[in-house]
């Protein structure tokens, strides 16, 4: 709306008009003419030197030429819209020159007042910086096409909204499509409908000056699905507004790779079934507390052990695939199979009450009992199956799976091939045992197990040669733990390493501590006991770093291990004793005739002493001195010492040392104490 | 250089009244200036030059002055032929998404008028919509910007507007006398001096847009150039499209040779199904 009629300035000085004048008349850089209607045709009455110079006229040659012939371009009554009689125009035409070319030209044309002459000024149209930017931005844009264009990368260019003015050939091949189909919105139709909203929230946001990045479905032309993940970029172009730049990233294969690594991570493989890890995961998802419904179903297999050895573990794998078939044929749908480990499967069922539940079993049970055939055998397979429902008493997903647990070891208690609904107080039990375990690993970490160190005495003479240390639990709220509860737990609850280890350096600090305190009165050696689970090639190592640590010379050590844990594997203990005892530690056989020691292995193992159990020097008290004179001769004949424990009166003491017994230890000699009461007990016995 | 033999203007010059143009153009032509007065925003936006310095940011601002306009621009950013499917909320994304051409564009429309279908003739916005998104499909086979094209096709009647405007019966006369556009065209040129197509480029040109817009439409009648090419092709299509008994005109003809009739086939269908929702999208119902 910039033109406007021009209006005379009636006060400017006539010598100022005239110097105007004449400066417009010579200039050969302005191109100015001057049009009249003449007998009704508007012709040019004037124009000045640059205008004679652009169109090649003469002066007088110029005088008189109809403004029509001089822009051919406006034909008929069109030269109206040049010549108007209120106002100016501006238009671009091509002018004829007097040589007949044409020149594109801008006019510029404002009336005078009078509205029958008007003044043209023509601009020689040049390269134009419209052209130029258009040009500039074209060939920026040519040149990005092209780029893409050779791009492996599937690209789109969007020139404006999700409207496509390119896609490259890989963007094409991708999903199977011609350019055209694309272009435009056609492309649209190839991105999943449920993701669709997702890119075109990532193109506002990108068309709003950020850049965007979202995961798309992209569905081919023949149906298939590739997942991508689509990169946009603005791509601004002045004075059109802005599209984007989209980079496709195919990640199908990608994902396709981690879900098998994820389904491997997460299931059997031999069965396929979800493993410990998956089941977990899916329960904890079903759970809900208090709601109640959920069953579990725990199975283990009573025949896989007999299958493995007799049949070989290819049988067993197929027995293994076998029930897991059967499994899932035989549950509803929906419901859970897995397999945890080794020879157990779990179900879990939603919306399931006991006797649903326990209908289940027996079906399971049912199913599995049909036979197959392994290695030319037909085999029935049996399991032990638990039961447990869903209570109120169950607050997390994992104490639902443990119940299963329990409930199996309840139903494998009870004999083979049963089907076991979980026992309330069993369960109690069992979580009680849970809580004690988990309680005692504290204790363990906190080192609040405590030693107390009991002398032993030479027979003969009463010295103490000795102290065997005894660990120690004061529960805080329980109280004190029976050792033989503990030490149960600790082998159950796999912390039988680290108690022992706890065990082994503590008695070897404080022996070296006495060694402070005490000087030459110092007990000479420790006692220390060791269970069966902790009789392996590491048993060596842990024993020679104690000793290490406390700067202690192996001969303050004896190492005690209940008889039947010699007999457990007696060849593999037998091994570790041969390391203990060239390391120069001596080694005792504890508890010894409760077992069913093999008289002549014992003859082959490398101990030093035998220990007679306390039942057996209790019964010295009834008169029945048999079986601990036994154990005493036997001794000695094998050329072992022995220490006869629980010496609770004097009597016994008198018997033992007549029988021959080596040392004693018991009650009536000395109480178990502390580490720091047996320094003073031993400063005073010393004395 | 030498200042003889000049005449000073305006005088000893023999002048008798003009024959033509006719005074009804001379009144269509000012009534395009006064225009501008009564929709102000939509005449500021018309006037901003296109050029570098042009920003979404400074068009919303612009266009939040006119309700009538933003919520066109708003409703044509989310329309199916940007694809946007509604997501569009803010209106300088909605700027952006409809591209700045086409925000001067719908201030043209409102600036002249052309979005009050009374004072239209009939069928006039199935005509400019259809012509428009013929033009912009077929666009890319020009070497053309389809934006620009929408843009051309949609403003390339606005001359029928004003000529109907000036004289609603004789317009309306002429128009069912010519049914084809190049007779119309000339029965335009014999009644008021001016086809309406070279109207709309005078007015055009007036409001400052480029050549590339003004150009096509002074071309095409000129089948021997090529600028007005895509313009012919994409009246054709639009004609077949909209007017029952016409007679295909071959685009080969129309273009020298660069559009096939089987490319014109390929587009029917999708420019007849955008073409309303572009229709209701510029006219805000």
């Amino acid at each position: 709306m910039s033109a406007t009629t021009a209006t005379a300035e009636p006060l400017v000085p006539a010598e100022i008009v005239s110097s105007v004048f004449y400066g417009a008349a010579v200039s050969d850089g302005l191109v100015l003419l001057v049009a009249e209607v003449v007998d009704g045709t508007p012709r040019i009455v004037w124009g000045n030197e640059g205008a004679t110079q652009l169109l090649g006229y003469g002066t007088d040659d110029l005088r008189w030429l109809p403004v029509a012939s001089l822009v051919p371009s406006l034909r008929g009554a069109e030269t109206g819209l040049l010549l108007r009689r209120e106002r100016s125009a501006r238009m671009n035409l091509s002018v004829r020159t007097a040589s007949g070319a044409l020149v594109g030209v801008l006019v510029l044309c404002t009336p005078t007042p009078g509205g029958r002459t008007w003044t043209l000024q023509v601009v020689p149209a040049d390269s134009g910086s419209e052209r130029v930017l258009r040009a500039t931005a074209d060939a920026h844009e040519r040149r990005l096409a092209s780029l893409a264009e050779r791009s492996p990368v599937p690209t789109l260019l969007s020139e404006q909204g999700m409207r496509l003015a390119h896609v490259n050939d890989a963007f094409c091949s991708l999903v199977g499509l011609q350019a055209e189909q694309l272009l435009g919105t056609g492309w649209m139709a190839t991105v999943h409908p449920e993701d669709l909203d997702a890119v075109i929230e990532q193109v506002v946001a990108v068309l709003g000056g950020h850049d965007g990045e979202t995961r798309a479905r992209l569905v081919r032309a023949d149906g298939t699905e590739r997942t991508t993940v689509i990169r946009l970029s603005q791509l601004f172009t002045p004075g059109v507004g802005a599209g984007f730049v989209g980079t496709i990233e195919d990640i199908t294969d990608r994902l396709a790779f981690e879900a098998r690594l994820e389904h491997q991570t997460h299931h059997d493989p031999l069965t396929g079934l979800p493993n410990r890890t998956l089941l977990a995961e899916r329960v904890a998802e079903r759970f809900r507390p208090g709601a109640g419904g959920l069953a579990v179903i725990s199975l283990d297999l009573d025949d896989l052990t007999v299958v493995n050895e007799s049949l070989g573990h290819a049988a067993g794998d197929e027995l293994l695939v076998e029930v897991a078939t059967r499994l899932r044929a035989t549950v509803r749908p929906g419901d859970l199979v897995a397999r945890p480990g080794g020879d157990g499967f779990v179900v879990v069922c939603a919306d399931l009450d006991a006797d649903a539940a326990v209908a289940l079993a027996e079906r399971i049970g049912a199913a599995l009992a049909q036979p197959v055939r392994l290695g030319g055998v037909d085999v029935r397979p049996h399991a032990s199956i638990g039961v447990t429902v869903q209570t109120a008493a169950h607050g997390t997903a994992e104490e639902l799976v443990r119940d299963g647990d329990i409930a199996v070891c309840q139903a494998k208690a009870g004999g083979k091939g049963r089907i076991t609904l979980l026992d309330q107080s069993a369960r109690a039990e069992a979580r009680d045992k849970l809580r004690l375990v988990a309680e005692l690993r504290e204790a363990i970490e906190r080192r609040e197990i405590t030693l107390l160190y009991q002398p032993i005495f030479r027979a003969d003479d009463r010295v103490p040669v000795a102290v065997e240390s005894l660990a120690r639990w004061h529960h805080p709220q329980r109280g004190p733990i029976s050792p033989a509860v503990f030490v149960a737990l600790a082998e159950e609850g796999g912390l039988i390493g680290a108690l022992g280890l706890l065990v082994l350096d503590e008695t070897c600090r404080q022996l070296a501590e006495w060694d402070r305190v005490l000087g030459d009165a110092a007990p000479q050696r420790a006692n220390v006991n060791v269970s069966a689970l902790q009789l392996d090639d590491r048993l060596h190592g842990s024993v020679v770093a104690a000793l290490d640590r406390h700067g202690l010379d192996p001969a303050r050590l004896q190492i005690e291990i209940t008889e039947s844990a010699l007999m457990e594997d007696p060849a593999s203990a037998r091994a570790v004793l041969v390391q203990l005892r060239d390391l120069g530690v001596s080694l005792a056989i504890d508890d010894f005739g409760t077992g069913y020691s093999s008289l002549s292995y014992l003859r082959h193992l490398p101990v030093d002493v035998l220990k007679v159990d306390r039942s057996f020097v209790a019964e010295l008290a009834d008169g029945h001195t048999e079986i601990a004179a036994a154990v005493i001769a036997l001794a000695r004949s094998l050329g072992l010492t022995t220490v006869a424990e629980g010496v609770e009166t004097e009597e016994q003491a008198a018997q033992l040392a007549e029988l021959g017994a080596g040392f004693l230890q018991g009650f009536a000699l000395a109480r178990p104490m502390t580490g720091s009461r047996a320094a003073a007990w031993y400063a005073t016995h010393a004395r | 250089m030498t200042v003889s033999h000049l005449v000073i203007p305006g005088a000893a010059v023999p002048t008798t009244p003009a024959a033509t143009p006719s005074s009804d153009l001379e009144a269509v032509l000012s009534s395009i200036d006064t225009m501008a007065a009564q929709e102000p925003t939509a005449a500021q936006i018309v006037s901003m030059v296109d050029s570098d310095d042009t920003d979404a940011r400074t068009l919303a601002r612009i266009l939040t002055s006119d309700v009538a306009l933003a919520g066109r621009v708003m409703k044509l950013a989310n329309s199916a032929y940007f694809g946007m499917r509604g997501r569009v909320t803010s209106l300088q994304v909605a700027v952006t998404v409809v591209g700045f051409p086409t925000v001067r564009t719908m201030a043209t429309v409102a600036l002249s008028g052309l979005d009050d279908e009374s004072r239209l003739p009939e069928g006039f916005w199935t005509m400019s919509t259809t012509v428009a998104l013929a033009a912009a499909t077929l666009a890319p086979r020009f070497g053309q910007r389809p934006q620009d094209a929408l843009c051309l096709g949609l403003l390339a009647p606005l001359g029928v507007a004003l000529l109907h405007h000036g004289d609603r019966e004789g317009y309306a006369e002429l128009a069912a006398a010519e049914p084809t556009a190049a007779g119309r065209r000339a029965a335009e040129v014999r009644r008021y001096g001016i086809h309406a197509f070279r109207l709309t480029a005078v007015a055009l040109e007036q409001w400052g847009f480029p050549s590339s817009m003004v150009t096509p439409l002074g071309a095409v009648d000129d089948h021997g150039s090529q600028d007005g090419a895509l313009l012919r092709a994409a009246l054709e299509v639009a004609t077949r499209l909209t007017v029952e008994d016409h007679v295909p005109v071959p685009v080969e003809e129309l273009t020298g040779g660069q559009l096939g009739e089987d490319a014109v086939v390929a587009v029917l269908d999708r420019v007849r199904a955008e073409a309303d929702e572009l229709r209701v999208a510029m006219l805000g119902e």
